[in-house]
């Protein structure tokens, strides 16, 4: 039974790696903001996320299973606040340089 | 005025529940003062915050408590379609074939708790990242656009999901 999880959690390490190591060429291949967000949370989500899932299978007890559990939830809960708060702040400084740029454009009409 | 007294006393009793399981998972110590404490704390806790972690105006017990089989199959779609996206994240990431571009959309989810957990779970999945969500209105960063029309974009993007929140609250 122990080696049957633990073949699983290897496959899940193997994932999480693959995906992390996916997740930081994009960061450097794509050039606008956004995209690079999408790359970041390939790394940030996806592979933390499949680490997370091994140390699952792998923990001895039944009280580190539910702590893990915890972790989960809680990683679920936090990990897209902090992309989301970037995300937000390139949005809202775009939406300001556009009203600025406008108001030039409105400047020089004038 | 009376109503609104029985409604604040469920509130501040479902916070204090709440605050207290999560004590109990922490410490995973079922001694005596170890609960005593933990209980005084959470009531103590509940009394300055009930009115933050549960607003007056989400009229409804169903608009915060879950269904748990519901939740449950809306985590198990929340992974699968993590996974899914993942996959089409990596493709683009090796072609460079990327349409980034950023729509618009409305959910028909009516609590709060549900659309932000819907606003959440669209930003974890990678490719598609909420930029902004008021009151019904989605504003979303699509990285793999296939349309912009509001409706098919929410129907790719959401559905599913919004669905199996529609279950879980209301």
């Amino acid at each position: 039974m122990m080696i049957v999880r633990e073949i699983l959690a290897l496959i899940a390490f193997v994932i999480g790696t693959a995906f992390g190591l996916v997740g930081m060429v994009g960061l450097f291949r794509f050039k606008d903001p956004y995209s690079r967000l999408h790359a970041g949370s390939l790394c940030g989500t996806t592979a933390v996320f499949s680490y997370l899932i091994a140390l699952l299978l792998l923990s001895p007890s039944v009280a580190s299973t539910l702590r893990m559990i915890i972790l989960i939830v809680f990683f679920l809960i936090s990990a897209p606040t902090g992309s989301s708060i970037v995300a937000r702040f390139i949005w809202e400084s775009e939406d300001a340089e556009r009203q600025r740029s406008s108001m030039n454009r409105e400047d020089k009409s004038l | 005025m009376n109503s609104r007294r029985t409604w604040a006393l469920i509130r501040f009793g479902l916070t204090t529940l709440f605050l207290f399981v999560v004590w109990i998972l922490f410490s995973a110590d079922a001694g005596f003062f170890s609960l005593l404490f933990g209980f005084f704390i959470s009531l103590l806790s509940a009394s300055l915050t009930y009115h933050i972690f549960l607003p007056e105006h989400e009229a409804n017990l169903r608009f915060f408590i879950p269904r748990p089989f519901s939740l449950i199959r809306f985590f198990i779609l929340m992974v699968a379609a993590l996974y899914a996206s993942s996959f089409q994240v990596v493709k683009a990431v090796i072609t460079g074939n990327t349409n980034p571009r950023i729509v618009h959309f409305r959910t028909r989810l009516r609590s709060d708790l549900a659309r932000t957990i819907l606003a959440n779970a669209i930003t974890f999945t990678p490719g598609t990242m909420t930029l902004d969500l008021n009151d019904d209105h989605l504003t979303v960063h699509w990285l793999l656009c296939s349309t912009t029309h509001a409706k098919a974009a929410g129907e790719a993007i959401k559905t599913r999901l919004e669905h199996a929140l529609g279950r879980t609250w209301l």
